[in-house]
């Protein structure tokens, strides 16, 4: 199950599992983010390519108007999808620090 | 050791949950360690969810079949009544695009293809299987 919110800094956290069957949810609550923001995948176990999809279109919109979503703690699993997916070309992307 | 199971699914996303339940319960069971179930996962949803959208004539639920053999684990997803689809037809995604030429959609497949580390298609009588192999060495 994906969960969705706010940070303590205006942060989007996204934790959990992130599959077909999530989408919608995350979808529109990124629907209300207008400006730029940091997004922290630190307790983010798995995105499948609908979750890529939600964040590429996020993305899109918001650099339209000139914002950009900033993904940080990128790790395991999401951080090899994101790799294959070319998303360095499209995002900046911060990976999670080593120990 | 080889351990197997099988369950069929309605055609629909919302099923994933139970999916990934069914999963892990035989992953459990059959010792797959941690770094060999998201990408197990991750193709069984890209090609479940493939299923339910593209393939053509299908109203019957969709069987998944999980086999542990001694090195490697072996996954068929079969659907019935249906025209053949073999998703190895399909092109790659084109990631280096940047963002303007970018549209959401198209990186499941490519995906799997990286998850995974064999993809076999058969059709008979209407009944279309995809089996990937994914190793555990």
């Amino acid at each position: 199950m994906l969960e969705i919110k706010l940070g303590e800094n205006g942060e989007v956290v996204l934790s959990g599992r992130f599959d077909a069957s999530q989408a919608d949810k995350a979808e529109s609550f990124l629907a209300d983010v207008k400006d730029s923001r940091v997004v922290d995948l630190k307790d983010l176990s798995y995105i499948s390519s609908l979750g890529l999809g939600v964040l590429l279109s996020a993305q899109k919109r918001l650099m339209a108007s000139g914002h950009s979503l900033r993904l940080v703690n990128v790790r395991g699993h999401v951080r090899e999808i994101f790799h294959f997916s070319g998303f360095e070309q499209v995002f900046e992307i911060e990976p999670t620090p080593p120990a | 050791m080889i351990s197997r199971v099988e369950k069929s699914f309605p055609r629909s996303a919302a099923c994933l949950p139970e999916i990934f339940e069914f999963m892990e319960a035989f992953f459990e069971r059959s010792g797959i360690a941690e770094p060999h179930r998201n990408p197990t996962e991750f193709a069984v949803e890209e090609l479940f969810t493939n299923l339910v959208k593209y393939s053509r004539g299908g109203t019957r639920d969709i069987s998944i079949e999980l086999t542990r053999e001694a090195d490697r684990l072996v996954v068929s997803l079969t659907d019935f009544d249906v025209e053949p689809f073999d998703i190895r037809s399909l092109p790659d995604a084109k990631v280096d695009l940047g963002l303007e030429e970018r549209k959401p959609g198209g990186l499941g497949i490519h995906l799997v293809r990286r998850m995974v580390d064999q993809i076999d298609y058969r059709y008979e009588d209407g009944r279309s299987t995809t089996t990937f192999v994914k190793s555990l060495e």
